[in-house]
């Protein structure tokens, strides 16, 4: 099992746009800490399900090797730019692309210069992987997919990952209750919509929290009912899928309202087999930009410019040296 | 200042694969063909707005969801590339258009007033939707008329069928106040599909036509139902089965475009001229017209649809 963390967050631009307005601090804050998680499990890739990008025809997987631009959101455009930057891993994607018609799932890439990047996945990549060093595999939403088929698609990519050797981080953007409010607000007054979702909200994260497979089970298609939740709460199907169905702990770094809907920053532990406890050596990852231009900075101020910088080259009198050594060995042995 | 007014609207749907199907020089794509059938319908469409010469094309559009409020586009100037995110390997689309900002500020004014959440989209790096520009591409090619963009709020899915209609039809009149009182010769645009029942898997070719059919039997002879009721001035017929007619064909009408254009309109018992239907992807889809200004501009207004 290669899945070091994950994640189940909400993919609002708001706390984004506006992190000091004191309903979507918390958000903020604890989209910031999950980060900080992220990063310390170390993953090579981040596989990352969004309720925001619908398919309706087949399962599509952003397969372009880099896409960067400036979004604005369709309803918050008030707020601002979303600028960002996402390397996808393109042969976990085209493996999972060739892996997912063996349970009739029909999948194509998505490789256009242009292409809308929805709202959550930006948000969740500008958060989690603020200095874009990982790249991604990003999975739609295709609207007509069940819970298990969502599942299969998380495992199937989970599956894939560790054919390759590489380390996954789960990431699901979704959010909790979807009733919204539907007039302007004081943003500060912000809340959630209605107290029978928060209720809701809660149970769901105590219930997720405590572990209890059981109870999540019986509770889940009622919640995603009764509290109008986000795409039926698929995006958790792609937690629980990839995780192979349970999880050691599960921690919840924030909860709080997106203008009436539910939103939620919660960190699943995997549980972890022996073989990932014997701790394989994590894939070599393409050294970023920023690295590189880190390294050249330090050189720089050691007082080593390019020219300057001692050669790992051995001089030509030693390399000659060995070189006539090595000839004699080869002579005496002859001579034996 | 002259009172302005509506001189058309039009059932103007929204595939992308018409614009595919056309080649035109904005679209990256290329295709062999397709849906002829459907674009002859959109030039004989063309041709009546070439003769009304409108001021303004306002449209609705179900693909910009908004969930507070319903918002207008409030740029002057916008280009920008459309790709659309569910065939993005047909519509691929260098826009560039033109926002009648002054109206669009009146409608969202008038709005506002009768009691609806609206709001102005003033950010320039704003990325207008595939449905909006393809319904535009298709009415007027040369897009050399400026135009209003009008956002889809998700109130017919989110409160019940009746008060998210309603919603529509409190924009509709609203549009309609705005018009008159900036003195614009606007035509609106109901960017819509009827029945909307798809096929789960694209053929291999998307524009292989071998490959396109209605999806179901009863989505078409719905279809066909509201069509004729439209060609017959049905009008007050039409709107009591709509609520039935987006039950049981998942008819994208839902949306609210339908019920904005005929309210602005006030909802005319005139018949509408149907310029062609076909299918894209097995959604049912019709070009249609109600020519205002061919009856001078003295048709009664509506509050709600009544009998002829």
């Amino acid at each position: 099992m290669p899945v070091v963390s994950a994640f189940l967050v909400h993919g609002s631009p708001l706390p984004f746009l506006r992190p000091e307005n004191p309903p979507w601090k918390a958000l903020d804050t604890g989209y910031r800490s999950a980060a900080a998680a992220l990063a310390a499990s170390k993953p090579d890739v981040m596989a990352v399900y969004s309720t925001q990008w619908i398919a309706v025809l087949d399962e599509l997987w952003q397969a372009r090797p880099r896409s960067r631009g400036v979004h604005v959101d369709e309803n918050w455009h008030e707020y601002g730019d979303l600028a960002f930057d996402i390397r996808a891993d393109v042969e976990l994607t085209k493996a999972i692309l060739a892996a997912t018609p063996a349970f009739g799932v029909r999948s194509k890439p998505v490789d256009y210069d242009g292409f809308p990047i929805d709202t959550g996945t930006i948000i969740a990549n500008n958060y989690l992987n603020p200095r874009g060093t990982l790249p991604l595999v990003i999975a739609a939403n295709n609207v007509y997919h069940d819970w298990q088929t969502t599942e299969k698609l998380a495992a199937t990519a989970v599956a894939c990952a560790e054919s390759l050797g590489r380390r996954v981080a789960l990431v699901a953007v979704g959010g909790l209750s979807g009733s919204i409010i539907r007039e302007e607000i004081d943003l500060a007054r912000d809340r959630i919509a209605s107290k029978a979702d928060d209720a809701w909200n809660r149970r769901m994260l105590a219930l997720i929290v405590a572990g209890n497979s059981k109870a999540l089970a019986e509770a889940c298609p009622k919640y995603a009912q009764q509290a109008r939740v986000d795409m039926g709460f698929k995006h958790f199907a792609w937690i629980l899928g990839g995780l192979g169905g349970r999880y050691a702990r599960a921690k919840v770094h924030a909860y709080g309202p997106s203008y009436g809907s539910g939103a939620a920053i919660i960190e699943f532990t995997p549980v972890v087999s022996p073989a990932m406890k014997a701790r394989p050596k994590p894939a070599v990852k393409p050294r970023s930009a920023s690295k590189a231009l880190s390294r050249a900075k330090r050189a720089a101020k050691a007082g080593m410019t390019r020219r300057s910088k001692p050669s790992r080259k051995p001089a030509r009198r030693k390399v000659a040296a060995r070189s006539a050594k090595r000839s004699a060995r080869t002579t005496r042995r002859a001579k034996r | 200042m002259t009172k302005g007014r509506i001189v058309a609207g039009f059932l103007a749907p929204h595939p992308p694969h018409l614009v595919y199907g056309e080649n035109p020089p904005q679209n990256e794509p290329r295709s062999q063909c397709g849906w002829e059938q459907l674009r002859w319908a959109y030039e004989r469409a063309r041709k009546t707005l070439d003769e009304l010469k409108p001021d303004v094309l306002l449209v609705h559009s179900p693909h910009w969801t908004t969930q507070l409020g319903h918002h207008f586009l409030g740029v002057p100037h916008l280009k920008g590339k459309s790709v659309d995110p569910i065939f993005p390997n047909l519509f691929r689309y260098e826009f560039e258009l033109d926002v009648d900002v002054e109206l669009a500020e009146a409608c969202c004014a008038e709005a506002r007033n009768a009691g609806l959440v609206t709001r102005m989209m003033r950010n320039p790096g704003f990325r207008v939707d595939y449905g909006t520009i393809t319904t535009l591409h298709m009415m007027r090619p040369q897009w050399d008329i400026p135009v209003v963009g009008i956002s889809a709020n998700n109130s017919p899915y989110y409160l019940n069928l009746g008060e998210g209609l309603g919603e529509m039809d409190t924009l509709g009149k609203a549009t309609r106040r705005a018009i008159e009182k900036t003195g614009r010769r606007a035509v609106l645009l109901a960017s819509n599909t009827l029945c909307h029942w798809h096929f789960h898997q694209e053929p291999l070719i998307p524009e292989d036509m071998s490959q396109e059919h209605p999806q179901t039997f009863d989505g078409y002879k719905w279809d066909m139902r509201m069509i004729e009721l439209m060609r017959r001035g049905e009008t007050q017929e039409l709107f009591r089965v709509l609520p039935q007619f987006i039950q049981e064909a998942f008819a994208e009408v839902k949306s609210g475009a339908f019920t904005w254009m005929y309210a602005a309109m006030g909802y005319p018992n005139i018949p509408a001229e149907l310029h062609g239907y076909g299918n894209v992807i097995g959604t049912g889809n019709a070009v249609m017209e109600w020519n205002l200004e061919r009856y001078g501009g003295n048709l009664p207004f509506n509050e709600r649809p009544i009998a002829a």
